[in-house]
């Protein structure tokens, strides 16, 4: 069963729960295995699986409104996690909190960021940021141009920022201001 | 902030998710070797990149496992 880490990390942050999780991963290989004839050998396997896995949430457990229209994640900022730290420290101590920010931020923190995403921005993230997918591999996954990749994985990765620096201001992660006296 | 500057930046991510051509990626590079601001971006980014994929990962759970080996096991032997 391989990959079956990786579609299973994917599916937990697709579904949100793990019963979910492990139906989705089951039904993934069992479709992959009744299907394997129309693999065509020598072509990418893991991206096929995904596909798979990607079909069978989209179908079965998805909870959310189909129409991307109809999210709307207000404008933000390119490097927007960068700029808020930049905006609070010096450029002196802007990188000990650029530090405190990257090392703070626990797995809880990360996974409830990305499950914060609404799907059309979540799943491109997950296939980008977390298999290191290439744009036509996710385009060809998710069945959508590369150019509506592109930019839902850059409004997604914005948000998944925003999300990022909220919980890093819960958390008290960022160092006071040293005064420059 | 030059030209060159803009147009590293508008290409952060082509670059990072090594989406970019040879060429491309070179000037990049190039620049970044003689751009601290944008060499810290540029840093700040690949290093979140990698947090992010890190503290996602999870292992599965050996039930899990158990469970869809079974059900492969089942399929096989349905199909005979």
């Amino acid at each position: 069963m391989q990959y079956a880490p990786q579609l299973y990390t994917a599916a937990l942050r697709m579904a949100r729960n793990p019963a979910d999780a492990e139906d989705l991963v089951q039904e993934t290989f069992l479709k992959a295995y009744r299907a394997y004839h129309t693999f065509q050998a020598g072509t990418n396997l893991k991206a096929w699986l995904y596909r798979i896995l990607t079909n069978t949430y989209i179908n079965k457990y998805r909870k959310e409104s189909r129409r991307p229209s109809e999210v709307d994640l207000g404008e933000l900022e390119d490097m927007y996690l960068y700029r808020r730290i930049g905006s609070e420290h010096s450029a002196a101590s802007a990188r000990s909190a650029e530090d405190a920010v990257l090392e703070g931020l626990v797995e809880a923190d990360v996974k409830k960021a990305v499950e914060s995403l609404p799907e059309v921005f979540r799943l491109p993230v997950l296939l980008a940021d977390l298999e290191g997918f290439s744009y036509k591999e996710i385009a060809e996954i998710l069945d959508i141009p590369i150019g509506t990749v592109m930019s839902r994985l850059h409004r997604g990765r914005k948000a998944l920022q925003k999300a990022l620096w909220e919980f890093a201001q819960r958390r008290g992660l960022l160092p006071d201001e040293v005064a420059d006296e | 902030m030059s030209d060159r500057c803009d147009e590293a930046l508008a290409n952060l991510y082509l670059y990072l998710d090594s989406e970019l051509d040879r060429v491309s990626s070179d000037r990049i590079r190039a620049h970044l070797a003689d751009c601290p601001p944008c060499d810290g971006v540029f840093r700040f980014e690949h290093r979140l990149k990698i947090v992010v994929r890190e503290r996602l990962r999870e292992e599965v759970p050996p039930h899990v496992i158990a469970k869809i080996r079974a059900a492969l096991e089942t399929a096989h032997e349905t199909e005979i």
